[in-house]
């Protein structure tokens, strides 16, 4: 198997990231003023005392701009720095170059901002009071959950709330800027959406998208938070080289990055849930309201994802979801893995398990039943049929390698002999729906050149951060031209290679770029495979036919006789000096998807990736530490490009769910002021998180057809895994009271939260 | 008197360096990941969150000793330059043997990519070299082990598993590497280095950095300059620096005073000099006082305890500090050297109040005096913390109990986390005292605990869950000193 492209690079410190690159340029250092109020009227901006400081190359505001004053990538509403008002702690307001990093900090202080407070909304749920929905409510509606909610054997209501969460990718938001000749500028950007990035920079400063080059190597992380929120960086470092003719680099420090960048949004969410007596679900009505923040971002985009995945795996006759993104004076939120499936997700799983204590059942009894079946069983909420259904397989198959029931029977036991320590397990599946949701933005380009020598240069739209996308790309290159993957190499992403690109997100990347790839590379395969069979045609009497040509192992052959045959790196030169095209780009957009916005019906998914968790965990009745004794996990990725990349994507995005369930909080003040903004409050898991035994495996014989190498998309679909240790908290915590009360535990439940809810249910219990 | 150089001297991978800080233009205090990055253009080493909570700025120091060099994993990002005196600085560009675009990598870099052990690879440098110092220790290390290396290197992409799969693979399968055939000219020149110890006085950039070589230099330099920042390890100082970007015009570190890292077992006590790493510590206590050895287990990460000294962290006085329950409830004492001559003092005595200390103008803690529990004592260290590893106790419990046919004779319970330094719960102890130790009379101390603190809300915790967690330590105390198990 293929090791990932830059990983000799990686272990050797020789692979590069933006900071690193200008260390060895003459380069001037970016620093932003950002506003330490979460809404306020700007009175005053004086930055005399900064400018003339020495070392001091510029300081902008927003009258600096010769553009247009916007970030929003899809709705203008977030002024690259601010003008009149700040909205949000961490908004941008002036900035600075300087000849140094210290410099540019004592220049930053010494600007002065006389800012006028205002009254601010501080969360969710004061926007809901004051009535400020950032854009337009959604809805989508199937059957009449009103009417069939009456007429349930059993209705439970409740609401939940998830938190929000801090990608902290390990590399910070950064961004060089290095003027070219006349009004041309280069940007090296650690972005996920080179194309946006360019678009925004060419906004900000008033060119056109031609005089501007936004180049990515690598990413050191981004899991969606630099989806959008890179363009800021990107535009500040832009600004500051426009304006001092010099390269610039602005790399947030790690406290900067978590305080003025958006993050997962927090959900708050209610439900109304109608079954009947064996726990089937009848009727589903669920209101979703979700954190925007300060400006739209990707909120709306989020919130339709978190709208489509209410249902999870589970069919339900009458639904109706209605979502609203509210404005609060926070940092705008954005993408985070999942986007928005886990908060919607979440929700229904915690009603089964709400169901099954209802009727004392063990939680898996109630999935079982509930799970998308054949039809009519087969229909989404949005009408999108779930075909190659697999959850039946992937559930037998697990409880089974679990050991669940035996195990069951081990934790009851287990519990009755302890007093204060429980444990609890939890069964929870994942089907998510690959596409973006934006239909159009289904698509992809790519660059192939063969050189000379025969060897392959690959350029294609999706960017690198380190989820191995280049190394699937590779390989797929290598299949595809039957050469040995030594003789590909994948250039930067680049705008001038391929233009008007996606972003690399909703889990996409292989998808539409290895087709895209391939494309290109069936394009240079017809081309050569004419001008072979010409070539084997000339020696023999019976000529050759091109679409008999097969590139295998090195070689171009004919398959109706394999002697005739030349090594493809031979070939090459030859079909340089008969003047055949050697460079071709590809092209593709994900077929038969569409969606309508307004009924809410449609068919927004290519097809739904498919996994489930089981997760026991011990909980400390005292102290509410919670520690993962085991986690199984079986994952249907359909015919894997690269299994140890497909693993690593499924246990990295478990672990990072898991610090969204259990131990990532973000907490503020009154003041607004978001209190974990560094490492040593805002804490991600470690190692000693893992599970005591963590086994993971790839459901076998299960290729999808009609994608590229009958692959499925892996980058989001395990982080909701995680809502498995999330509901074996809860069954621990339940465990406490003998299953008699539901928990009152959210998302996330720290250590803290535990301790709550095993209080409240022994008070219920006094009672 | 002897020679006060303003020179240090380190070898940097395995090249001698000599760095004048004056004809350089540095500044004393610059950080060594910043003088790798920014003046050495090695910038492999990584800046992940300048507070040593990440990891991804690990480098690893070898330090000469009895024959030999030991290897210790520490954040670049809260290291001053200044104490590479005398020491070897690996970086990862070190790892690979590189012959003319050659690359022979490491069994550890190897294991690490055939195992797909980094993706974005920007915490793959801390991790690597985490490793590599656990790989230059003798013996096969344990998959717990490993996880304790590798507590405090945050990777947010491989989940961890690949990572600990690959560092099982290389050392099970060990082998030598290149630093086995320096390893004799490396010795040579930290010989030479360490043979004369130097007294340093740094002076440049506007900044004043004094290292003294014995404790009698430190005491001068702390009476002539009484405004100087004393830094016993820099862990905690440096974060003024990296993260408050503050300049700090004097510094007095105390990182080269031998006298003060000795670690002495006489009969019933331990005297623990002030310059003692924290990690020595740990492995000095495993056997003679394992409540001690496992408490600084979960205290920070190994890169931090590898430069964090017991002085350094009893200066910080920190409301919370594992460190100071623990010695509180042992009835510990510190020894201060001043002017004067010396003065010993209770833990307990010593905190006055938040991040205040009852050391002198004058005065340097030299070293700490620890009864060690009675063979019939119940002691228990609880730590309380949203994460286990390399997190700040939410609330800290140091208890210790003795029973005369079941009933409480004495006892102490020292909580951090509760107030605005470590205190003592005297309303409980004194409730408790003469009772008999049964769950009847806990749930009543539990009532005590509650009312006798008023602990804060903050980016930690809620107040009330401070006062529950805090509560309930006693009942786990109780639970576990009744049943003999431990649990968790």
């Amino acid at each position: 198997m293929l090791k990932h492209e830059s990983a000799i690079l990686h272990v050797t410190g020789e692979a590069v990231f933006v900071g690193d690159m200008a260390v060895h340029m003459p380069v001037q250092y970016g620093h932003i003023v950002y506003s330490p109020w979460p809404h306020a009227r700007i009175r005053k901006v004086d930055i005399s005392a900064a400018q003339g400081m020495q070392g001091v190359s510029a300081v902008l505001t927003w009258k600096d701009i010769p553009g247009t004053n916007q970030l929003g990538p899809v709705i203008h509403d977030e002024p690259c720095l601010a003008q009149e008002e700040v909205m949000f702690i961490g908004q941008a307001v002036c900035l600075v170059a300087a000849r140094d990093k210290d410099t540019a900090r004592k220049a930053a202080a010494s600007i002065r901002i006389d800012y006028e407070p205002l009254d601010f909304i501080p969360d969710v749920e004061i926007s809901i009071e004051k009535d400020f929905p950032i854009q337009m409510p959604r809805m989508i509606l199937k059957g009449d959950p009103d009417r069939v909610l009456k007429q349930s054997d059993h209705m439970l209501e409740g609401s939940l709330s998830t938190g929000g969460q801090e990608h902290w990718y390990l590399e910070t938001q950064s961004a060089l800027a290095v003027p070219g000749e006349g009004t041309g500028m280069k940007i090296y950007s650690s972005t996920q959406h080179p194309s946006e990035t360019q678009g925004i920079v060419a906004e900000v400063l008033g060119l056109s998208r031609n005089e501007l080059v936004v180049e990515v190597r690598r990413m050191g992380g981004a899991f969606g938070g630099k989806e959008t929120q890179a363009n800021h960086t990107a535009a500040w470092a832009a600004l500051l080289a426009w304006a001092v003719r010099q390269p610039v680099i602005l790399q947030l420090t790690r406290e900067e990055d978590q305080t003025i960048t958006g993050k997962r949004q927090r959900f708050l969410t209610r439900y109304s849930v109608g079954f009947n007596v064996s726990g089937e679900l009848q009727a589903l009505d669920v209101e979703l309201n979700s954190d925007a923040g300060a400006a739209t971002d990707l909120s709306m985009a989020i919130l339709e994802r978190a709208m489509f995945h209410v249902d999870n795996a589970y069919y339900i006759p009458h639904v109706r979801v209605r979502g609203t993104a509210w404005m609060t004076n926070k940092p705008p939120n954005t993408a985070f893995r999942g986007f928005g499936a886990p908060q919607g997700m979440a929700v229904i799983e915690n009603i089964i398990d709400r169901i099954a204590r209802y009727l004392g059942k063990d939680p898996i009894e109630i999935r079982k039943i509930n799970f998308y079946n054949k039809p009519p069983r087969h229909l989404t909420h949005y009408d999108q049929a779930f075909e190659l259904n697999r959850l039946e397989t992937i559930f037998n198959r697990l409880t089974r390698t679990a050991s669940y029931r035996m195990r069951r029977r081990d934790i009851n036991r287990f519990n009755r002999d302890h007093e204060f320590c429980k444990r609890g397990m939890a069964l929870t599946p994942v089907k998510f729906g690959i596409s973006f949701t934006t239909s159009f933005l289904n698509q992809a380009g790519a660059l192939v050149n063969i050189y000379r020598d025969g060897t392959v240069f690959i350029s294609h739209g999706g960017t690198e951060m380190g989820q191995g996308l280049h190394t699937k790309i590779i390989r797929i290159a290598s299949v595809e031209l039957g050469i040995d993957p030594e003789h590909i190499r994948i250039g930067p992403t680049s705008t001038a290679f391929v233009p008007n690109t996606s972003a690399t997100a909703a889990s996409s990347g292989t998808d539409l770029n290895g087709m895209a790839v391939k494309n290109a590379i069936d394009k240079l395969k017809q081309r050569l495979s004419v001008y072979a069979a010409t070539l084997f045609s000339a020696s023999h009497q019976k000529p050759s036919e091109a679409k008999h040509i097969v590139f295998r192992n090195g070689q171009v052959s004919d398959s109706k006789d394999t002697r005739r045959s030349i090594p493809f790196h031979q070939l090459i030169p030859l079909a340089c000096r008969e003047q055949i095209s050697l460079s071709a780009t590809g092209f593709y957009r994900t077929p038969d998807i569409h969606f309508d916005k307004i009924k809410g019906k449609g068919k927004p998914f290519h097809y739904f990736a498919l996994g489930m968790a089981v997760s026991e965990v011990e909980v400390d009745i005292l102290t509410g530490a919670v520690r993962l004794l085991r986690t199984d996990i079986l994952h249907d990725a359909g015919k894997s490009i690269n299994v140890s990349l497909d693993l690593g994507q499924i246990r990295g995005g478990f672990i990072q769910g898991l610090g969204w369930v259990i131990m990532e909080e973000l907490k503020y003040d009154r003041q607004g002021r978001l209190l974990n903004c560094s490492p040593d409050t805002y804490k991600i898991p470690t190692i000693g998180d893992m599970p005591g035994e963590f086994r993971v495996e790839l459901l076998k014989d299960a290729p999808n057809p009609n994608t590229i190498r009958q692959s499925k998309a892996v980058g989001e679909p395990p982080f909701m895994l995680a809502l498995s240790v999330w509901l074996a908290v809860k069954d621990a915590v339940s465990a406490t009271g003998n299953h008699r009360f539901e928990p009152e535990l959210n998302i996330p439940a720290t250590h803290e939260a535990v301790l709550l809810a095993i209080e409240d249910i022994k008070q219920k219990n006094r009672r | 008197m002897k020679k006060k150089s303003h020179v240090i001297r380190f070898v940097l991978g395995d090249q001698p360096v000599t760095l004048d800080f004056a004809r350089e233009g540095i500044l004393p205090s610059t950080t060594v990941l910043n003088y790798l990055r920014l003046v050495k253009g090695r910038t492999g080493t990584k800046e992940g969150c300048a507070e040593g909570d990440c990891g991804a700025c690990t480098v690893v120091l070898g330090q000469y000793s009895n024959g030999s060099i030991d290897y210790r994993a520490v954040n670049s990002c809260l290291l001053f330059l200044p104490a590479l005196h005398g020491k070897q600085l690996i970086t990862v560009e070190d790892i690979a043997d590189t012959d003319n675009h050659r690359v022979n990598l490491h069994p550890l870099q190897q294991s690490l990519v055939d195992h797909y052990g980094s993706q974005c690879g920007f915490c793959t440098p801390g991790i690597l070299m985490s490793l590599f110092a656990l790989y230059r220790q003798p013996g096969i290390p344990t998959r717990y082990e490993i996880q304790e290396a590798l507590a405090g290197n945050l990777c947010r992409c491989t989940g961890y598993q690949p990572i600990q799969e690959a560092a099982e693979a290389a050392f099970s399968n060990k082998q030598t590497d290149r630093f086995d055939r320096f390893q004799g000219k490396i010795i040579t020149f930290l010989k030479e280095f360490n043979e004369t110890p130097e007294d340093l006085m740094i002076e440049n950039n506007g900044q004043r950095y004094l290292r003294p070589a014995g404790l009698k230099q430190a005491l001068e330099w702390r009476r002539e300059f009484p405004a100087a920042v004393v830094v016993n390890g820099s862990t905690d100082i440096a974060l003024r620096q990296s993260k408050k970007h503050e300049m700090i015009p004097e510094i007095l570190d105390m990182g080269a005073i031998c006298e003060l890292k000795h670690f002495e077992h006489a009969e019933g006590y331990l005297r623990i000099g002030s310059g003692l790493l924290l990690e020595e510590v740990r492995r000095e206590t495993e056997k003679i006082f394992p409540a001690l050895h496992s408490m600084l287990g979960l205290f920070a990460s190994r890169q931090i305890r590898q430069v964090a000294t017991l002085g350094g962290n009893l200066g910080t006085a920190s409301p919370i500090g594992d460190m100071l329950p623990f010695l509180i409830t042992c009835e510990a004492a510190l020894t201060l050297s001043g002017a004067g001559g010396e003065r010993t003092l209770d833990a307990e005595e010593f905190i006055t109040g938040y991040r205040n200390t009852a050391l002198g103008q004058d005065e340097l803690i030299r070293s700490v005096t620890l009864p060690l529990p009675k063979p019939d004592d119940h002691f228990r260290f609880y730590k309380v913390s949203k994460r286990k590893d390399v997190d700040i106790a939410t609330v800290s419990g140091a208890f210790r109990l003795r029973l005369d046919k079941g009933t409480v004779t004495w006892v102490i319970l020292t909580f951090g986390g509760m107030a605005e330094m470590p205190r003592r719960a005297f309303d409980t102890e004194k409730f408790l005292k003469g009772k008999p130790w049964t769950r009847e009379h806990i749930l009543h101390a539990m009532t005590i605990i509650r009312h006798e603190f008023h602990p804060i809300s903050d980016a930690r915790s809620g107040a009330e869950f401070r006062k529950l967690a805090a509560a309930n330590l006693l009942m786990k105390f109780h639970h576990e000193t009744v049943t003999g198990h431990v649990e968790t």
